[in-house]
């Protein structure tokens, strides 16, 4: 399927070659454990107005139960990356880990400097421990003050004319997709309704209530086009995961989940105004990623058992689901109702919930489902025979994608 | 609070940001255009993103411009903007793009292709917007 998406305009590639220019990445590293923090009772418990811990200590539960689940001592970790929502120092502090390799980064690509750092020797078995404290100290994604407005110049540049929310700028991209391809709000519905189909089979998650596509019409609109539906969770909650070299991963793990593939590639130009998400949806970036991991791990779309969506906001996943080349560019309404991405569909996309009802870890709980799918632990929501699972994000034009495999 | 009191949301005043401002206050609204390619840019930096020169001169708009589209706020987020409101993305006449507001009537069913023309807006605290309105 590589033939004919956008290539990297390298002289040396071949197109449709399927072989990647630098497959060294390619099962270098495998994840060895996992661990999460309570959402659903931290939830309840924060919703009461209690206060269960600070951003550090979401981390630290999660990073215990990762050492436990992996069944290593601690000593051995020699890497240590840290979320953007904790200091790096602070955390490393309270876990007791003096590596020899470190770094600060967000979910997907602390998976990909995990790996790099692997591969280039610069750390062998490294911890990646994320936690955040946001609904409990009332973090805005929205208004004057918007949690990362300075980061993502976009929506603190535009204050003037109020738009500063991460919301308004999807509820753009998508009354601009939806007029360009026949896309409804019916549609775009589809992704709430199915991944509340997932997560009512799924005990870590916070939304297990079902609902239809006439409940999510009936919902409000916070920015029209965008419903309530649409939006992720705000919770407190902490991810942890532990990466090994791939040949100790298969000395301490029974079950060693391997980064098949990995690639990133980023729309910067017009990014303050908004152009590629506007115009081009994000698409090329995706189609460019795409070749990338695809080509690396000798595989295309078909060959993927769960797909995995950064999902911020409903509209990212019909957007995945064309730049990805799971359905052709303009067909994401028709593959949402026919080939369907919740229970019993074709593809099944955000398996645990997603952001929109299993919890908002900003891309880490993403993570270890697609571990614990590929162990075959995930319950009721288990995709039977899970050999491969494809995680991808395009935050703010910046499309990243990971292949794990058994 | 008398509405005087609510003060529009604070502009990015990066170095570059400035020219522009002040072209707004006085209701001739510049951008910079690269003296060697010719292209507009927004907002407004130290060089021109299409060729790297740094020679830019600041020309005024004509003002036309095509919507690309369009959101309601049911939420208030911001004191200056009670709910609901719209926001718009433009395609300015000159190329670049730009985030604004809808004054007055507002098209039935799809905003995005109607053309729009800029007016010059004074909020309740003063400061001076670029908006824009249908141009039929």
């Amino acid at each position: 399927m590589t033939s004919g998406l956008v290539t990297s305009g390298l002289a040396t590639r071949q197109a449709g070659a399927g072989r990647h220019p630098n497959p060294r990445i390619r099962r270098a590293a495998a994840v060895v454990g996992v661990g999460h923090s309570d959402w659903v009772g931290d939830w309840a418990r924060t919703r009461a107005g209690e206060k269960p811990t600070d951003a550090c200590g979401y981390g630290m539960q999660a990073f215990n139960a990762a050492l436990k689940d992996s069944g290593i001592d601690r000593s051995i970790i020699d890497g240590l990356i840290v979320g953007p929502t904790t200091a790096y120092e602070r955390m490393g502090e309270l876990l007791g880990i003096n590596p020899r390799w470190g770094d600060q980064s967000d979910a997907v690509m602390s998976v990909l400097q995990a790996v790099m750092a692997i591969e280039s020797g610069f750390a062998d078995v490294v911890a990646l421990v994320y936690g955040n404290d946001q609904r409990s100290v009332g973090t805005q994604y929205g208004g004057p003050d918007a949690m990362g407005g300075n980061a993502f110049l976009s929506y603190v540049y535009h204050a003037p004319w109020g738009l500063t929310s991460q919301g308004a700028l999807y509820a753009l991209t998508l009354q601009a997709y939806k007029h360009a391809h026949g896309f409804t709000e019916r549609d775009l519905g589809e992704v709430a309704v199915a991944q509340r189909g997932w997560s009512s089979l799924n005990p870590n998650a916070i939304m297990r209530e079902r609902i239809t596509v006439d409940d999510y019409m009936a919902s409000r609109y916070v920015c029209e086009p965008l419903h309530l539906f649409d939006y992720c969770l705000i919770n407190d909650g902490g991810v942890a995961l532990i990466i090994a070299e791939a040949d100790i991963a298969r000395r301490i793990s029974s079950k060693p989940v391997y980064i098949e593939a990995a690639g990133r590639s980023d729309l910067n130009h017009g990014a303050t105004s908004l152009e590629p998400r506007l115009t081009d949806f994000y698409l090329p970036a995706q189609q460019a990623v795409a070749q990338q991991v695809f080509d690396m791990a000798g595989m295309g779309p078909k060959d993927m058992d769960v797909f995995q969506v950064y999902d911020s906001f409903s509209v990212h996943v019909p957007l995945a689901l064309e730049g990805y080349g799971y359905c052709a560019v303009g067909d994401a309404g028709k593959f949402l109702r026919e080939s369907g991405v919740g229970p019993g569909g074709k593809l099944p996309t955000n398996t645990g919930g997603g952001h929109l009802s299993e919890t908002y870890m900003q891309g880490w709980a993403h993570q270890i489902e697609c571990v614990r799918q590929l162990r075959g632990e995930c319950g009721d929501r288990q995709v039977a025979d899970c050999r491969n699972v494809h995680y991808s994000s395009d935050v703010a034009g910046k499309a990243v994608s990971i292949i794990y495999s058994r | 609070m008398a509405a005087t009191d609510v003060r529009t949301p604070r502009r990015v005043m990066g170095l570059y940001d400035k020219p522009m401002w002040e072209s707004i206050d006085a209701r001739e609204m510049k951008l910079q255009r690269c003296t060697g390619c010719g292209t507009f840019q927004y907002p407004p930096g130290p060089g021109c993103h299409a060729c790297l020169s740094m020679e830019l001169e600041w020309i005024p708009v004509s003002g036309r411009a095509t919507i690309l589209s369009w959101v309601v706020f049911h939420r208030q987020y911001l004191p200056a903007y009670p709910a609901p409101y719209n926001s718009i993305a433009v395609r300015l006449e000159e190329g670049p793009i730009m985030i604004s507001n809808l004054e007055g009537e507002t098209p039935s069913g799809t905003w995005i292709g109607e053309r729009v023309k800029l007016v010059y807006v004074t909020m309740p605290d003063g400061v001076i917007l670029p908006r824009f309105e249908l141009d039929r």
